[in-house]
């Protein structure tokens, strides 16, 4: 599918780049090349290393090992004052606009020499009236809706006069007609100018609408490589997600089972004939007053023993979820159910009482607490049955603790250690213990392996699975593919905080998942 | 400052060269030699001899006749703000407005003693928890505030310091209210009636010094503090919302409801400290404009040195305490006791660094492998 032509030569080339955070490889020998006149697209999921590759090239950090060349001459980018003087400007995905200060000033930071308003404002307006990109150059930039921010930082950006410009997810926060407007800037810049623009996105629609090459990116590596005109969202799905034969699971690389054995076992497991509902999410919203809903109209039902998948690229709504189950955040619609009795929302303890355990994201925000020790942590969920008139019991503590550690297979020098000592799997493992100590009915697992090494993944995966085979209901959050597929016995697409589109764990569409997740459904998603 | 989660607040027992107990020691030591040598060289410098004002320190503190009983006299209300700091932190709430609540208890104090009837002992009684109380609902307010209005504690507990000030003004101003109208009182200086004597502390001699029984009171409510924190579940329950609110909120402790709680506590401890002054003869059983004299602001400082673990709290107390009263030994020596407060802040800082410089230690030896990860998204 490549198709390096004859065409003139590239303005930026990447050449064999790798970059290495501790254990993980974000990008893995990625070869690129931007034409000038040409907006590339560089898709992926998320942790796929399309943000990592663009830090590379503006400087933001530095390649293990690989060339990047620069009108074919090998150059060092050391910082993003040195990739500014080779003509390359950056938009980055979180916008890095200073609130209190107005738009030419915002323009103006960074820029050496003095501050010159008049020349500030007069270069805003002139970009502002050639590409239509209207901005007041002195409003207040906290009073901005984020399309103007958006629009101030590709102003910033374009007043260096890039030949390369690179954005980074610039779409996130836009509206649809917001978006559009942000491609025709490009592409206008791109035809008269002779801009070679890097665009990153996991969206398919607009990647297939606004660019004309694109590079797929799975795992810090390019899996693909295509002319726009060439290919369709389903191809372009299958290649972001990678097809279900060459799914790696953890357990695949220890050379164990594959993800097809894995499926195959799946199948046996959806529980028949037990329709009773266990945890009932129905018709919840959450507005918030700066990005929207976090939740819009979302309803799932998860029955006893069955693991439910929610797939969706991360930010669609699921700490929402996972945070409304733990009692941090409160409904502005809808309800939730747990065994047919309806739970108020917001509620200090009021899930955890009836039933529900959270496995958070991140566990140091609403997991454990490292300054305790662990049979401190593995207490909190058992502090009713752990007192006698008000006191700790702690003889009970202790015990508990080591039974847990040694159920669980916690490495701990013992019950009174911090739990902060401990390697971040360990950690794991108590909040998992901990969980399921309460013998909960409901179980949310939300990013449960993330970060995790390899021998951690397969626990936490077995531990699920047998939870379910104890009749837990489990609501699986996750961004990983690989481990919804290999967990799920039914699987539900979440984006912008709406469930898009449901199938089956034995009879996963990977094309299909992944046009749900990029917010393509079937019948027009809300997009 | 120590707030919420604060690896200071606490000192995570942390292993490394450095934090071996053994260290640890050096690391005390050194320091406080230092400022040892620092307070010497500036005693110098104004002029002074520093063995003379060393000496006189310990006079003052210790050696002279009925100086110790007086130097427990004053680590009284110290340890008890303190104590009241530490339920505060513990939870996660930065109260540092205890010099009002203890004005507030004194002047809950005053007006009981001195304008309602009855017998002493019950009127002592119900001065000590009304003046706790009075604390606490002080306290109150900038729990409401903040958990209505999102108004950080910091701010109001310290601002309503100087409203408590001027209640304080008003209050021994006005002919109506506590303005002592005793045409034959020793001073010109505006106050209170005197607390009658029924309504005093009892007080114990023990070789010629003389300290009131609120240390006892104070010294088992530090035990009390200390059990409770550790042992009881309300106390868990504290510690765990100021560790992390949000795992205290899915155990089901409100956030509100224990915060205010634990800012209660707070002023009330602060509260009972001034009533308790009151009612020990603090500048002679009489409310004056000065009467806190800074006891709140110490209290505080005890509670960051002995970094929140209240039965440390007892010997930080006494030493401030100590360095209070030595401090009044000091004219003889022609050293302005104004020195003696520097030196009791370089000795702050000097028990600070310490655990500050295990920490950084700490921390350097541990970001290297994870400094930086997730940038894609």
């Amino acid at each position: 599918m490549t198709t390096e032509d004859g065409r003139e030569p590239p303005v930026l080339e990447l050449v064999g780049i790798t970059k290495r955070y501790g254990e993980v490889v974000a990008c893995d020998r990625v070869d690129l090349s931007l034409h000038a006149g040409e907006i590339h697209g560089i898709l992926g999921e998320n942790g796929a290393g399309k943000s990592t590759l663009l830090r590379l090239i503006f400087g933001l950090a530095s390649p293990d090992s690989g060339i990047v060349k620069i009108d074919g001459k090998p150059r060092v980018i050391a910082d993003p004052a040195t990739a500014d003087e080779w003509g390359i400007g950056m938009v980055h995905q979180h916008y890095s606009l200073v609130d209190a200060l107005t738009v030419w000033e915002n323009v103006a930071l960074g820029e050496a020499g003095r501050f010159e308003p008049d020349t500030t404002r007069d270069r805003i307006n002139r970009i502002s009236a050639r590409y239509g990109l209207a901005v007041d150059p002195d409003a207040p930039v906290r009073n901005l809706s984020a399309g103007i921010r958006q629009r101030v930082e590709i102003i910033k950006c374009l007043s260096h006069n890039p030949r390369i410009i690179l954005l980074d997810e610039p779409t996130s926060a836009l509206t649809p007609y917001e978006s559009e407007e942000l491609f025709e800037v490009l592409a206008e810049g791109a035809r008269t100018q002779s801009w070679a623009v890097a665009l990153v996105s996991h969206k398919l629609d607009e990647v297939l609408r606004a660019t004309d090459r694109i590079s797929v990116m799975r795992g810090g590596r390019v899996v693909d490589r295509t002319i726009t005109a060439a290919t369709d969202i389903p191809s372009l799905a299958q290649s972001m997600v990678g097809r279900s034969v060459a799914l790696r699971t953890v357990t695949a690389t220890r050379g164990r089972r594959t993800v097809r054995n894995r499926r195959i076992e799946n199948q046996a497991k959806p529980p028949r004939g037990r329709t009773r509902v266990m945890l009932r999410i129905a018709r919840a919203c959450i507005s918030t007053d700066d990005r929207g809903m976090l939740l819009n109209d979302l309803s799932v039902e998860v029955r006893p023993g069955e693991i439910v998948g929610v797939a969706g690229v991360e930010g669609n709504g699921q700490t929402a979820i996972a945070d409304v189950l733990a009692g941090l955040l409160s409904l502005d619609q809808g309800g939730v159910e747990v065994d047919g009795k309806r739970i108020p929302t917001g509620v200090a303890g009021a899930t955890a009482e009836s039933g529900v355990a959270v496995i958070p994201a991140d566990r140091h925000r609403s997991g454990c607490v490292p300054e305790m020790t662990i049979a401190e942590n593995l207490m909190i969920p058992l502090l009713d049955r752990m007192q006698r008139f008000g006191l700790l019991q702690r003889e009970s503590i202790k015990r508990n603790a080591e039974y847990l550690i040694k159920e669980y297979g916690i490495k701990a020098p013992g019950p009174d250690v911090p739990l902060g000592h401990l390697s971040g799997g360990n950690q794991q493992r108590v909040v998992v213990a901990r969980a399921l100590a309460a013998s909960p009915k409901v179980l949310v697992a939300h990013q449960p392996t993330r970060g995790l090494d390899v021998g951690a993944i397969e626990y936490v995966a077995d531990r699920l699975r047998q939870a379910a085979e104890q009749g837990i209901a489990i609501l699986l959050l996750s961004t990983d593919l690989r481990e919804i597929m290999a967990l799920a016995h039914r699987v539900v697409v979440i984006h912008r905080g709406a469930i898009v589109g449901e199938m089956a764990g034995d009879g996963i569409d990977m094309s299909r998942l992944g046009l749900l997740m990029g917010g393509k459904g079937e019948p027009e998603g809300p997009s | 400052m120590t707030g919420r989660g604060s690896p200071l607040a606490e000192g995570p027992a942390i292993r490394s060269a450095w934090t071996g107990t053994r260290s640890g020691i050096l690391l005390y030591l050194s320091s406080i030699c230092g400022t040892l040598i620092l307070s010497a060289g500036l005693v110098a410098v104004t002029g002074g001899s520093w063995s003379r004002v060393f000496s006189a320190i310990l006079e003052g503190a210790l050696f002279a006749p009925g100086r110790w009983g007086n130097t427990l006299t004053v680590a009284t209300p110290i340890l008890l703000v303190s104590l009241g700091m530490v339920v505060g932190v513990k939870a996660g709430f930065l109260n540092i407005g205890q010099e009002g609540q203890l004005l507030l208890g004194a002047l809950v104090m005053a007006f009981v003693g001195t304008k309602l009837v009855g017998p002493g002992p019950l009127l002592l009684t119900t001065g000590l928890l009304l003046g706790a109380g009075s604390g606490g609902a002080y306290a109150g307010i900038a729990a409401w505030m903040r958990f209505r209005r999102g108004v950080p504690e910091v701010i109001t507990t310290l601002l309503l310091v100087f409203v408590a000030f001027q209640m304080v003004g008003f209050a021994i101003t006005t002919d109506w209210l506590l303005r002592d109208l005793n045409p034959g009182r020793p001073s010109q200086a505006v106050s209170s009636a005197p607390l009658p004597g029924s309504v005093r502390l009892p007080v114990l001699t023990i070789f010629g010094n003389e300290f009131h029984i609120g240390l006892l009171i104070s010294l088992a409510a530090a035990g009390v503090v200390a059990f409770l924190m550790f042992r009881s579940v309300a106390g868990f329950k504290l510690r765990l919302l100021g560790y992390s609110p949000n795992v205290a909120q899915q155990a089901g402790v409100a956030v509100a409801r224990a915060g205010s709680a634990a800012l209660f506590l707070s002023g009330a401890f602060a509260g009972l400290a001034g009533s308790i002054m009151l009612a020990g003869g603090a500048s002679g059983g009489r409310l004056t404009s000065g009467f806190s004299t800074e006891i709140g602001w110490q209290g505080l400082l005890v509670a960051l040195v002995a970094r929140n673990r209240p039965l440390v709290c007892i010997p930080v107390a006494l030493v401030f305490a100590g360095l209070r009263t030595g401090s009044g030994f000091l004219a003889g020596t022609g050293v302005d006791r104004k020195v003696v407060d520097v030196i009791q802040a370089m000795l702050v800082l000097a028990l600070l660094i310490p655990p500050a410089v295990q920490f950084l230690l700490e921390r350097r030896r541990a970001t290297p492998v994870t400094g930086r990860e997730g940038w894609d998204e």
